[in-house]
C-alpha cells in the first residue's frame, strides 16, 4: 500500500511537471491572439504561399533592375574596351608603312569625328549587325542599301550605330545641328562633311533615307553624301534619327596627322 | 523562400552573411555573362536586328 501509494505520489510528481510545461507551452500561443496562425495550420500555409509569391515578385523587381543596369552601364563598359582595342589595332597599322596590298576594311576602314556629340573617335567597320555595332563601334551600310564608300565619286556613306548601351557611340545625335561638321578620317584623308538636314522621327522600315541620293533630305542630284541613323526615342528602339550631311572638302593627312580646323 | 535558405546554411549568423553574398555575386555574375546578353535580343529595348532579322523585301531598315 505504502509503496504503491508513493509510486503513485512519485508518478504524480513525475507528471506534474509535464502538465505544466505544456500548459506553458499552450500559454503564449493563446495569449498571441488569433492573428498569429499556428504553425502547419492552414492560416499558416496560406500566409507561407503569400509570402513566397511575394519574395518571388521581389526578386523579380531586383533582377530587372539588374537588367537595365547591363543594359545602360555594363554593356558600354564591355564595348567601349573593344572598341579601343580594335581602334588602337587600327592605328597600329596605319602607322606601318603602306604595303602593296589592297585596303584592309575588315578591321574598319577608319574613325567617325562629331564634335557636336562629344564622344571622341567612333570607329567604323562594315556591316551593321549586332556583333558588329554591340563592339561600340558605327556600322556602314551593306543592307538593305549598300553604303558608298567616302573616296567613291557620288554616293551615300551611311552609317548606324547604338544610341544606348553597347558604346552608345550615336548617344548625342539629337545635339548635332545644320552646319554642324561631321569629319570621317581614313588612312590618307580627312573627309570634311557638313549637316544639312535631319529627319527627327521617322519609321524604321523606312530604308529610302539610306539612297545614294536621299529624297527626303531635299537633295535631287547625285553627291558625296554621309548619313548617320540611329534609334530614337533614347532608351527605347520605336522609330529613327537621320543626320544628313554633304562633302565639304578633303584634305591629305600630313606627317603629324594634323587635324582639320573643324577637329581643333 | 529566403528564410528557408537562411535556416539551411551552414555557421553562425557571420558564416551565413559571408555565404549569402557570396551566393548574391554569384548570381548577378551569372546574370550578367549569361542571361542578360541572351534575353537582351530578345527584347524591344535597343532593336538593332530589325534590319538583318527580317528578309529584305523593302521593309527593314535602319538599326538602332
Amino acid at each position: 500500500m505504502e509503496r504503491r501509494g508513493t509510486g503513485a505520489v512519485a508518478r504524480t510528481d513525475g507528471d506534474e511537471p509535464q502538465l505544466q510545461q505544456e500548459a506553458d507551452r499552450d500559454e503564449p500561443r493563446r495569449q498571441q491572439g488569433p492573428d498569429r496562425p499556428r504553425p502547419g495550420g492552414a492560416r499558416g500555409r496560406i500566409a507561407a504561399v503569400v509570402s513566397f509569391i511575394g519574395e518571388l515578385l521581389i526578386t523579380a523587381g531586383v533582377i530587372m533592375a539588374l537588367f537595365v543596369v547591363y543594359s545602360l552601364w555594363w554593356t558600354n563598359v564591355l564595348a567601349d574596351r573593344e572598341a579601343k582595342r580594335q581602334a588602337n589595332h587600327v592605328r597600329h597599322n596605319w602607322a606601318k608603312p603602306a604595303g602593296p596590298g589592297a585596303l584592309d576594311t575588315k578591321d574598319g576602314i577608319g574613325f567617325l569625328h562629331v564634335p557636336a556629340m562629344k564622344n571622341g573617335e567612333v570607329l567604323v567597320k562594315p556591316g551593321t549587325g549586332t556583333g558588329v555595332l554591340n563592339e561600340g563601334v558605327a556600322g556602314f551600310y551593306r543592307d538593305p542599301v549598300p553604303a558608298a564608300m567616302p573616296w567613291d565619286k557620288q554616293g551615300n556613306f551611311t552609317l548606324a550605330a547604338h544610341r544606348d548601351g553597347h558604346g552608345a557611340k550615336f548617344h548625342n545625335i539629337d545635339k548635332i545641328e545644320t552646319g554642324d561638321p561631321v569629319v570621317f578620317e581614313t588612312r590618307d584623308v580627312w573627309y570634311v562633311y557638313k549637316v544639312y538636314g535631319e529627319l527627327k522621327e521617322t519609321s524604321r522600315f523606312n530604308v529610302d533615307v539610306l539612297d545614294a541620293v536621299p529624297k527626303e533630305s531635299g537633295k535631287t542630284v547625285p553627291g558625296r553624301y554621309l548619313t548617320l541613323t540611329t534609334c530614337t526615342p533614347v532608351y527605347t528602339s520605336d522609330y529613327r534619327y537621320i543626320v544628313w550631311a554633304e562633302l565639304e572638302r578633303t584634305e591629305k593627312v600630313d606627317a603629324k596627322r594634323t587635324p582639320p580646323k573643324e577637329l581643333r | 523562400m529566403y528564410v528557408w535558405i537562411w535556416r539551411h546554411l551552414p555557421g553562425n549568423a557571420w558564416m551565413k552573411a559571408l555565404i549569402s553574398l557570396i551566393l548574391v555575386l554569384a548570381i548577378v555574375y551569372v546574370l550578367f555573362q549569361y542571361v542578360f546578353p541572351w534575353a537582351e535580343p530578345l527584347l524591344p529595348f535597343n532593336d538593332v536586328t530589325v534590319d538583318n532579322g527580317m528578309p529584305v523585301t523593302g521593309g527593314t531598315a535602319v538599326a538602332s
